[in-house]
């Protein structure tokens, strides 16, 4: 399958260099110079990812990136200046997969793409279906259900969930979540965890201030529990 | 203080006289009226004599009277008059009075001749009363003179400190905006001279700090609209790398050219804006407990030579230290990077707990090569920004741009911690470059580093 990536960009020649060096990826990449512009693009010919700059001239990409959100799952890659500015919490926030910071160098931008659109674990023969309590997790289907209604979850949410699930009542460290879900390194940032797991709560949990599946162990990471 | 203490001495003196004069006086008509009834009584009982001298006040009195002393007081006997005032009285027979010491006092003696009985009369009255008066006086005059002089002293410290306060205020404003808090303010007072002085001052610091953000934001816009451009650059540079091979060799080795400088050029322009953001203030760290070994492991598989050996003794894998830990990275790729570029040998770092630190709480992360060393006096200039040491000549043309050290000074001081240069000391030629962290515990873990919420048995 070939992967369609929508970059949002409004300097004509980052988003130029970049698209040749996606495309260099083997990739197909649609360029929109404004969020407005994004948003027709993205719903007459849907990307697999979208690369938002947050700094665009009309709607802003948090705004853009709610917006999509509203209406896809699709992974989404914020760039923002700075790394230490509330725009990177703010970002993830707002609906964000994963963040850069500019500049970035094309190769690692198609590492974070190449790690957000990773499938899932297949699932063990006859383990087809994960409970936990009221929640179900069916890995094969990408499906999430809690009281027996399905749960609208991100593909980097869903991931993420997975991932838990895999080891039920095992202990994952931020460190072991980055890698296996993001597929960052040491350096990556413990905020992008503390955000989708604050993001999966949400949606999973009776309750997201008195998480009963995703709890946290204190000074160690998360598990999830039934 | 000498005016006051002259006086106090001068009142005393002045006291003194007159008050001693008045109770002698006094004394003096006391006795010719005591020896006048003593007479009497011997006129009319002149066996008597200890009678006579017993039968009224409470002076002490002694009669000589035909060769024989009588007195009333075991205190007060012939013994105790002076001579010549003896002589004076009993022989030339004229009245006299003079001043004694008398058992530890000071007192008068009157001596009276009775003419008419044939005797001598000599009373003894104590002038301790009226010393213990004086002495009070004395007394009350030195502290009344020491509370004036001290309250004088006390008075004009207040007013010339109200006078100087203000210029040591200015003082305390000047250092604070020295060492670049441009915040920093004079109050407003009410004194009409001084607000002058205020305002220009204030209005002197709202200047400077204007000019000195004006030069922040300028480094910082200049190297934000510089990083677009060599974002292009970059990736297109990329673009051909990937490509590199349907090149003609010419072009391949411009294209080498081009990276290289490309990749410099951006680090250049990172390290410009750090700096700039440093300047401002705007610096936030991500901070959270790093396991010190793990981490500088992790930094230096980063770094230009990710090979670069580690000494630890095995106590020190459980070192925890605070930090954002992709700029405290920096530092330690900063560190390598100078001593590759500027030692040319391989470094290797040692970690430890500070030299002479009882109290444990310190940790040295030591970059160590084997290069030329430092040249005497060039331990604090390398780090000053741009700065390239001493040995500037055999070092140019080496790609740092000479802002690797200040910025990983500037990072080390924003961690708490402290970093120096110096000469090693096992012998061999070379430099180390310290950096010494607070060593972190973990029972302080701030609640804000952890996920939030219950931890579930």
């Amino acid at each position: 399958m070939t992967i369609r990536v929508l970059t949002v960009e409004d300097d004509e020649r980052i988003r130029a260099s970049v698209k040749l060096a996606l495309e260099d990826e083997g990739w197909i990449v649609d360029e929109a110079p404004t969020g407005e512009d994004a948003i027709t693009i993205f719903q007459s010919s849907p990307a697999d990812v979208v690369l938002i700059d947050i700094m665009l001239p009309g709607i802003d990409g948090f705004e853009l990136c709610r917006t999509i959100r509203k209406i896809s799952d699709v992974p989404i890659v914020m760039v923002t200046a700075r790394i230490d500015t509330h725009d990177v919490v703010a970002g993830l926030e707002a609906g964000a997969d994963d963040y850069l910071t500019k500049p970035f160098a094309p190769k690692e931008l198609s590492a974070r793409i190449r790690a957000l659109l990773r499938r899932v674990r297949p699932s063990a023969p006859g383990h087809s279906k994960l409970v936990f309590g009221n929640l179900e997790i069916i890995p094969d289907e990408g499906k999430v259900t809690l009281d027996g209604k399905e749960v609208p979850l991100t593909k980097t949410e869903f991931r993420l969930l997975c991932e838990l699930a895999h080891d039920p009542n095992g202990v994952f460290s931020r460190e072991v979540l980055l890698d296996k879900v993001w597929g960052h390194g040491y350096f990556g940032d413990g905020r992008l965890v503390d955000v989708h797991i604050r993001r999966l709560r949400m949606k999973v949990e009776v309750d997201p201030a008195e998480p009963t599946h995703v709890v946290t162990v204190r000074g160690l990471g998360y598990r999830l529990q039934s | 203080m000498i005016l006051s203490a002259v006086l106090a001495i001068t009142t005393y003196g002045f006291t003194r006289s007159s008050f001693v004069q008045q109770r002698e006086t006094a004394e003096i008509n006391q006795a010719f009226a005591n020896a006048k009834r003593v007479q009497n009584d011997l006129l009319a009982n002149p066996t008597d004599v200890i009678g006579a001298l017993e039968q009224f006040g409470s002076a002490q009195r002694l009669v000589y009277i035909g060769g024989v002393w009588t007195s009333n007081s075991k205190n007060f006997t012939q013994a105790d008059i002076p001579t010549s005032l003896k002589t004076r009285v009993i022989t030339d027979l004229r009245a006299a009075n003079m001043i004694v010491d008398h058992a530890q006092n000071t007192a008068l003696i009157v001596g009276i001749p009775l003419e008419q009985v044939n005797a001598v009369y000599f009373e003894l009255e104590s002038l301790r009363q009226t010393q213990d008066a004086l002495r009070s006086v004395l007394i009350a005059l030195l502290l009344s003179g020491a509370i004036t002089t001290a309250v004088g002293i006390g008075l004009g410290l207040l007013v010339s400190g109200r006078t100087v306060q203000p210029l040591v205020q200015a003082a305390q404003a000047a250092k604070a905006i020295a060492q670049g808090r441009f915040d920093t303010r004079l109050e407003t007072t009410q004194d009409r001279d001084l607000q002058a002085l205020t305002t220009a001052f204030n209005d002197m610091v709202e200047t400077l700090q204007m000019r000195v953000e004006r030069d922040a934001r300028f480094t910082s816009d200049v190297s934000h609209e510089l990083r677009s451009p060599l974002m292009t650059l970059a990736a297109s540079a990329q673009v051909m790398h990937s490509r590199r091979d349907e090149l003609p060799e010419r072009s391949q080795a411009a294209l080498d050219l081009l990276i290289g400088d490309v990749t410099r050029f951006q680090g250049l322009v990172e390290d410009l804006l750090e700096i700039s953001r440093f300047d401002a203030g705007a610096i936030r760290l991500i901070n959270e407990p790093l396991v010190l070994i793990e981490f500088v492991r992790q930094a230096i598989a980063v770094s230009s030579l990710p090979r670069t050996d580690i000494v630890y003794a095995s106590a020190s894998e459980q070192i925890l230290v605070q930090g954002d830990k992709r700029r405290l990275a920096r530092v330690f790729a900063n560190l390598i990077d100078n001593a590759r570029i500027h030692s040319g040998g391989k470094p290797k770092i040692v970690i430890q707990l500070a030299d002479d630190d009882p109290t444990m709480s310190h940790v040295w992360v030591i970059v160590e090569d084997d290069g030329s060393g430092l040249i005497d006096g060039e331990e604090e200039k390398i780090f000053e920004r741009f700065s390239r040491g001493g040995s500037a000549g055999q070092r140019a043309g080496s790609e740092g741009a000479g802002l690797g050290l200040a910025l990983a000074a500037e990072h080390v001081a924003l961690h708490s911690g402290s970093i120096w240069a110096e000469n090693r000391t096992d012998g061999i030629r070379g430099a180390r470059f310290i950096v010494e962290l607070d060593i972190f515990v973990a029972s302080t873990v701030p609640e804000k580093s952890l996920p939030t919420t219950e931890a579930s048995a």
